[in-house]
């Protein structure tokens, strides 16, 4: 299991999305001062819209994440097999 | 004038040497009413837009506040009046204090649990399969008219529906024993949409939230098949309800 970790600022993409789910679809509200203006978009429709986006995004940017982490092991590994020093960095 | 909101703070904390700019750019200030006091910036005639750069605004300025003392944060887009604020301090200032105590030397911590696709996948498709061979013998012994493929069809959407409750149900409570003792308070959704089968957010002393995040690394260990997304500390959107007064 991978557990994910970050801090805002570690992963740009993952910040913003957390973001939004905090910031739009949750606090204080003063009751009718709320107004957002996209278009006469209603700010609860959007951010049901943003949230449903960011859960695809959430699973997309993972998944990309993974299969990196599994090719720098694949990389690491192939590398150790022909007797040279791991690159972290590659 | 309006006055964009970020959030209320307990008392007037130490001017902050700089504030971060706030939505549109605009300078950030306190504005007290006594023993509470509001982070604000001035606001034009129109609402703030949606933008990366405004939330991320938003959440840096309330960000910066829960580093001095925790906040209760307004959601993103509030805008009021000086007026108008005053007398939605003034009218709610029991129920406000009360959440500030409530939240007092605390942060949020989330947690989301994503089923990892793959072995939602397979999952599905030996769900699917199950499902199909349960739809043949159906079929063989009753007319297969489309009468029969709706209520299929209907049958198999709240199959699903109801095992991912159980599921998320399942997945609430081994989180609950999991963080027993550190989270002060949960707030849970339930499987709020698509591969995420749970959202949690945690309210957290802030001196236990490396022990938090140690417990929820070691909690997921034993779990293959699932991920968990932790982020954190927030200011505490998910522990400040407060029930407005009506307005006068």
């Amino acid at each position: 299991m991978a557990d994910e970790e970050f801090q805002l600022d570690e992963d740009e993409e993952l910040s913003l999305l957390e973001t939004l789910d905090h910031v739009l679809d949750r606090g204080l509200v003063i009751a009718g001062e709320v107004k957002i203006a996209v278009a006469d978009v209603d700010l609860i429709y959007l951010g049901l819209n943003l949230l449903l986006g960011s859960v695809e995004t959430v699973d997309r940017v993972l998944g990309e994440r993974e299969l990196r982490v599994e090719q720098l092991r694949a990389h690491s590994a192939a590398d150790v097999s022909r007797g040279e020093e791991p690159d972290e960095a590659r | 004038m309006n006055l964009y909101v970020y959030c209320l703070c307990e008392e007037s904390p130490e001017p902050a040497a700089e504030w971060p700019a706030g939505v549109d750019g605009a300078a950030v200030r306190l504005l007290s009413f006594g023993r509470l006091s509001a982070v604000v910036s001035e606001a034009g005639e129109q609402a703030a837009a949606i933008t990366d750069e405004n939330v991320l605004a938003h959440s840096r300025v309330t960000a910066a506040a829960l580093a001095r003392e925790t906040p209760l944060p307004f959601r993103f887009g509030t805008r009021a009046t000086p007026e108008r604020l005053a007398e939605y301090v003034s009218a709610n200032e029991a129920a406000l204090t009360a959440a500030l105590a409530r939240v007092r030397g605390c942060v949020e911590m989330s947690v989301k649990l994503l089923e990892d696709s793959r072995e939602e996948k397979r999952s599905e498709v030996a769900s699917q399969n199950s499902e199909l061979e349960s739809q043949n013998s159906v079929v063989e012994t009753a007319e297969g008219g489309r009468g029969t493929a709706f209520l299929l069809a209907k049958r198999r959407e709240m199959l699903g529906g109801e095992q991912a409750r159980r599921r998320a149900e399942e997945l609430a409570a081994w989180l609950a024993a999991g963080v027993a003792g550190l989270a002060r308070e949960t707030s849970v959704r339930v499987r709020p949409a698509g591969a995420i089968a749970l959202s949690a957010a945690h309210l957290v002393e802030r001196a236990r939230v490396a022990e938090y995040r140690a417990r929820l690394r070691a909690l997921g260990a034993g779990r293959p098949g699932l991920r968990l997304l932790t982020s954190g500390p927030w200011p505490p959107y998910s522990f400040g309800e407060v029930k407005a007064e009506a307005r006068p």
